[in-house]
């Protein structure tokens, strides 16, 4: 299916240009550090990209506080961004107005605790990717796959997506993408996300009760979220592109979710 | 947890852990039936060597997270600091701690009621 494949090669591929700049509450020297170009994957999670800007930015901050820092934490607009999720979901989810880059502050300090989760080390985004792509597994095949596979393949997978290897990824992904006995998955893994609000997910299967194949806007009739009249008002953003509302969850599923196997679907205004 | 733990009645110091909400129930016994229904069961189970708990079904208000789950059991359990505690669905994964029960309940509840897993070291992978 080297349809299929052009398709998840571009998906995995998809890139956003993010400008990171030192908070100036906490800018300490007097000459300015310029602002860390990267372009980061979508797929990928920041702590796996941010080492470099943490470096850049040590040297300007209080030294007394250079010594005792660990860690970083990134905010856009005044809001704490989430490590644990897909910088593609991230952006989705607050750069509403698509201006680029996407200019990010970088904190060192005043860590927003009841907003987001620490990231002690790379070992934490490891398990809570692999525990995501368990949970997806769960829906999709009551944990069969995934149990299935031996400890090297979820090296591999884990590998594949920290070093930006898609064969590597998708040579392991490709069976947790396959249909189990009755042809197809049990539910779909998918996260609705919405501005300042818990995402939303409920079991849905792929087909409906009359046999048809449910689709996006069947989901989002289903979960009472679907803009009736007033379609104009909300965006509804997979991987940033806007799918026809007519496309199968299934094969949304297939092909446009995260490496952490979830339909990552982000309601924003417009 | 709509039920005071035993320990909190002996150890004045020791109160629920209460991060963001307050916990309607507790103070206002009024309020008891209509948030009972919005309750969800969750039944906690020890795996390997990680004690086991007195009560171990809890009626608990669906917006509270995984986060807020783990640091009642430290208390209930009496955990020292450095003692880690992790919790699983299903016997095979580890929701993220900002994780609302709800969501979880919606997706992975059998026979009415979330059952999670408790364990002193990692298991299931």
């Amino acid at each position: 299916m080297a349809e299929d494949r052009e398709i998840l090669k571009e998906i995995w591929e998809g890139k956003l240009p993010v400008c990171f700049n030192l908070s100036m509450d906490e800018l300490y020297t007097m000459d300015q550090p310029e602002p860390y170009y990267i372009l980061a994957p979508r797929q990928t999670y920041f702590p796996l990209i941010t080492d470099k800007v943490q470096r850049h930015f040590i040297k300007h901050i209080e030294p007394g506080i250079q010594e005792q820092s660990t860690e970083i934490w990134l905010e856009y607009e005044g809001k704490p961004l989430k490590w644990h999720y897909p910088i593609g979901v991230l952006f989705d989810m607050f750069n509403t107005d698509t201006l680029l880059p996407w200019n990010i502050t970088v904190h060192f300090q005043n860590f927003p605790e009841e907003e987001i989760l620490h990231c002690p080390s790379k070992s934490a985004v490891e398990s809570h990717f692999m525990s995501t792509v368990k949970e997806a597994d769960a829906l999709k095949h009551k944990s069969q796959v995934i149990n299935n596979l031996q400890k090297k393949d979820h090296r591999q997978l884990w590998t594949g997506l920290q070093n930006d290897r898609f064969d590597l990824f998708w040579g392991i992904n490709k069976k947790l993408m396959e249909g189990s006995n009755d042809d197809t998955f049990k539910y779909v893994p998918y996260r609705i996300h919405r501005q300042d609000k818990v995402y939303l997910q409920k079991l849905v299967k792929p087909m409906k009760d009359t046999g048809q194949h449910m689709t996006l806007h069947d989901l989002l009739i289903q979960l009472d979220i679907a803009s009736h009249d007033e379609e104009a008002k909300q965006r509804v953003l997979v991987q940033g592109i806007t799918p026809p509302m007519e496309t199968t969850l299934l094969w949304l599923s297939e092909h446009f979710s995260y490496p952490d196997n979830f339909l990552h679907i982000c309601l924003v205004d417009k | 947890m709509s039920e005071t733990p035993p320990e909190s009645e002996n150890q004045s110091g020791h109160s629920f852990p209460a991060p963001t909400h307050t916990d309607e129930l507790s103070c206002r016994p009024a309020k008891l039936d209509a948030d009972k229904k919005t309750k969800i069961d969750v039944l906690l189970k020890s795996a390997g060597d990680a004690p086991i708990m007195k009560k171990k079904k809890w009626a608990v208000d669906p917006t509270k997270k995984i986060g807020w789950v783990i640091e009642f059991m430290r208390k209930y359990l009496k955990f020292e600091p450095e003692d880690s505690l992790f919790l699983y669905v299903n016997q095979s994964f580890s929701p993220s701690l900002d994780v609302e029960l709800g969501t979880l309940y919606d997706c992975f509840s059998t026979d009415g009621k979330l059952v999670l897993h408790y364990c002193r070291t990692q298991a299931w992978g």
